[in-house]
């Protein structure tokens, strides 16, 4: 079960403000503090999905990823398989709309997933990784250690 | 991808992360400047009208409990339950204490620059509702802000841009 599950109007415009802030805090704080913002936000904002992988439990996770790049209307393939799931995403949605509002996107855009979800996965039998395949495409990986 | 569902709550991490370097003003003249793209010519060529009409959709897509009226000499705001602060309220990491202010954060820049006062008063930093008046007027704004501060139950929940009111009638003219 989702600790967030928004099913309203969504506000795409979101992304844009996202992406000022990524490079507002790059270029002013650096690129670790931004990581650090990111990590936190995977940690205690997911606190619930962050504390089932603690135990191992990746349910919370799943039904994450599935929800949120379905209802953005993101092209992607979810795969899962008992200690590995993988996210192929071939159209971000953050992306799509950045290029939509006439923006570019941030050099730091991908790392809003790849930090998030690592701070999820902090001290978690998981670890994830992100593959920018492309603008827009990206494989994310999420393996569970074995015997943990 | 953090969710666009999700932004309000990665914003809430940044406010906490600037307040405690004392940076949130800089980084709410940067939102400001990224919003003129949506907003600032818009405002500029259709006044009140334009601003009812931007927070009608904001009002739609964001899933506020907002009523907007537009008066000839004002456009007046009621918040019931702000989309926004109720996530914020509803979220497993901790609110930042000043969550409220980046919305007179970046409202106030961008309204000065296209000549019009604004005054909002949050009402409570922990309470989902606010109400604010955008004007052409001083008179009007000064009238508006004197009678939030008097209902003002707590500190530093009314802002304006009144103190620029110099740049605002210049700006008025431009």
């Amino acid at each position: 079960m989702l600790r967030y599950q928004e099913d309203n109007e969504l506000h795409l415009d979101f992304h844009g403000t996202t992406n000022t802030t990524l490079n507002y805090i790059a270029e002013n704080y650096g690129v670790e503090a931004l990581k650090e913002i990111l990590r936190k936000t995977g940690r205690d904002v997911y606190k619930s999905i962050h504390e089932k992988l603690v135990k191992g439990d990746a349910s919370e996770l799943l039904e994450h990823l599935n929800w949120f790049y379905f209802r953005e209307k993101g092209k992607y393939q979810l795969t899962v398989e008992e200690n590995r799931i993988v996210l192929e995403v071939f159209e971000c949605p953050a992306i799509r709309h950045l290029r939509k509002l006439g923006l570019e996107p941030s050099p730091h855009v991908c790392l809003q997933t790849s930090e998030v979800n690592a701070g999820m996965c902090e001290n978690s039998p998981w670890r994830s990784e992100v593959q920018v395949l492309g603008e827009g495409h990206c494989i994310q990986t999420f393996t569970k250690d074995a015997g943990k | 991808m953090i969710p666009s569902d999700h932004f309000v709550r990665f914003y809430n991490e940044v406010f906490k992360f600037l307040d405690e370097r004392d940076g949130l003003r800089p980084y709410y003249d940067q939102i400001s400047r990224h919003q003129e793209l949506h907003c600032l010519e818009w405002f500029r060529r259709d006044g009140l009208k334009g601003m009812y009409d931007y927070w009608e959709h904001i009002r739609i897509e964001e899933n506020c409990e907002m009523e907007q009226k537009l008066l000839p000499d004002r456009l007046y705001f009621r918040m019931s339950r702000c989309p926004s602060l109720s996530k914020v309220l509803d979220c497993d990491a901790e609110p930042c204490a000043k969550y409220c202010d980046h919305c007179a954060g970046w409202v106030l820049p961008l309204l000065t620059k296209c000549g019009y006062y604004y005054v909002e008063n949050i009402i409570g930093r922990k309470t989902p509702e606010c109400v604010s008046v955008i004007t052409p007027s001083k008179e009007v704004a000064e009238e508006v802000q004197k009678e939030y501060l008097s209902s003002a139950v707590e500190e530093n929940t009314v802002f304006s841009n009144l103190d620029n009111w110099e740049e605002v009638e210049r700006n008025k003219r431009s």
